[in-house]
């Protein structure tokens, strides 16, 4: 089995689309939360979301390939050109052969379809745009960066809503792990902050109204988000061989599904989830030191995850630091488990420990220790990073410092 | 038909009970209510009223079985935590019928 490293890390996010701009923001606890800007909110009871606003198309495709692509695979192919970019690989005919392009998103091109559904059913239309359906299409996102980067390996989109970004990061660690792919394209995409997407979240409960604030007892739910970020994996030696950056390794990959509520955490499944990539990686729960939690300020997930963590890591728990980026960044479903597993990667390239932005006061329902509002200096030697989505799907990745 | 007779007859659809059953001292989480079907019942019933509900997803978790059940597993008694919007049909029925009268006199 080959040791698989880190060598390049994209993103395009509600709090800057550079690695730099994104590592400071994060480890500020600067919040890209705001009001809603990029869509009529006249219909809708929520006022914020984290927005990417200084996502300018034009900047980055001309007019004809911009027609081509929705909000989604926009996002997806700037992060993957910046994480190419960063990478500093130089793509041989070789390599782009065998390169798999392994992307998650829990939805499509959501503001395609409700443009067109839109025009459809409230405004007479009567016909759709002829590139409705390659926009919307829930691979349009992976097919896009495969065509503007020529990688013409295994090729494919994983949706498994909030987990989607995690289990599509652990499919490809495994190509590369196993030979199969020299390199891979890796990461998570989400543009789904539509009218429809806010109205179908309303409806659920879970949105908060101020701000969201996970593990403190003052949390009153999540804050949907949006962006995209992308890494490129690659076989440990080769990038050793050609003097590549490489922020961290790949170590451990698990996933558990609940077979039980289709919304609510199980904490019992999302700890198989987080022991299955421990032993995966042949890590010992002592050797964690931090914990990028899915942390989404629901009352449910923040209770039902420090109970999954105190199964899953039983006394230790007690030493690990645990944070969310989601005070920070939102919730940005597919995307959501890739975009933190750049904060993961990048606390370990740093040695620093992003804080959980947002926290008002400790909770009893949940006693670990969350790294509220400060970053923290401290020798992380492997990390985690934990999604749980709805439908019960769990995935977990483990990174150790290089 | 009266009030309590349709949140009855909703709330015995969502969790398959039968009707009879649901006397308005009945508690959702003892039925056996999760935090989705509370959600679904009390949209149902601001469709069928054209009323809005104040009721938040975490308010949902503690009326219903699976926050119950939770609470168990951690040996905490919640008993003393801050009031619940509603716990039992009877409840439902009363906030509807306030919410309702509310909206009429306006």
């Amino acid at each position: 089995m080959n040791r698989v490293v880190i060598t390049g890390i994209g993103v395009v996010t509600p709090i800057g689309s550079t690695r730099d701009t994104f590592w400071s923001a994060l480890v500020e606890a600067r919040s890209g939360i705001g009001p809603i800007t990029i869509i009529p909110t006249e219909r809708l009871n929520t006022r914020i979301a984290a927005q990417v606003l200084d996502f300018k198309p034009t900047d980055h495709f001309d007019p004809k390939r911009e027609g081509l692509l929705d909000r989604f695979a926009q996002f997806a192919v700037v992060a993957a050109r910046s994480a190419l970019r960063d990478s500093q690989l130089e793509l041989t005919e070789e390599i782009a052969l065998d390169a798999a392009t392994i992307i998650g998103n829990s939805t499509g091109g959501m503001n395609t379809l409700d443009d067109s559904f839109l025009k459809l059913y409230s405004q007479n239309g009567t016909r759709a745009h002829p590139l409705s359906i390659p926009r919307l299409m829930s691979n349009a996102a992976c097919s896009a960066i495969s065509m503007d980067l020529g990688l013409k390996g295994p090729t494919y989109t994983i949706a498994s809503a909030c987990s989607s970004g995690t289990h599509a990061i652990g499919q490809a660690f495994q190509m590369v792990r196993t030979g199969q792919s020299p390199i891979a394209l890796t990461g998570g995409t989400e543009a789904c902050l539509t009218v429809g997407t806010f109205k179908g979240w309303e409806a659920l409960r879970v949105l908060s109204s101020d701000t969201c604030r996970p593990f403190s007892r003052t949390r009153s739910g999540l804050v949907l988000g949006e962006g995209a970020a992308m890494f490129v994996l690659e076989e440990r030696d080769h990038a050793i061989a050609r003097g590549a950056p490489i922020y961290a390794e790949m170590l451990g990959f698990g996933m558990s599904a609940d077979a039980g509520d289709i919304t609510a955490i199980d904490p019992s499944g999302a700890a198989r989830a987080m022991r299955a990539a421990l032993k995966d990686g042949k890590v010992n729960p002592d050797d964690i030191d931090y914990v990028n939690a899915h942390g989404t300020g629901t009352a449910l997930n923040d209770k039902g995850e420090t109970v999954a963590l105190r199964h899953a890591f039983g006394d230790t728990a007690d030493h690990l630091a645990v944070s969310s980026s989601k005070g920070v960044l939102g919730h940005s479903l597919g995307a959501a488990g890739a975009v933190e597993l750049a904060a993961t990667a990048l606390a370990l390239h740093h040695q620093i420990i992003p804080p959980t932005a947002n926290f008002q006061e400790a909770d009893p329902d949940c006693d670990l220790d969350y790294v509220p509002n400060t970053a923290r200096n401290a020798p992380i030697k492997n990390a985690m990073s934990s999604s749980f989505a709805f439908g019960g799907l769990n995935a977990v990745l483990v990174l150790g410092r290089v | 038909m009266a009030i309590i007779d349709d949140v009855r007859s909703i709330i015995a659809k969502s969790l398959n009970i039968p009707v009879e059953q649901l006397t308005p001292d009945k508690r959702l989480d003892e039925l056996g209510a999760e935090s989705l079907d509370v959600i679904e019942i009390v949209f149902a019933l601001e469709e069928k009223y054209d009323i809005a509900i104040p009721l938040q997803g975490s308010d949902a978790s503690r009326v219903s079985a699976s926050g119950k059940s939770e609470d168990k597993s951690e040996g905490q008694d919640k008993s003393g935590s801050s009031e619940l919007p509603f716990a039992t049909v009877g409840d439902v029925a009363e906030m509807v019928e306030k919410l309702v009268a509310a909206k009429a006199s306006k």
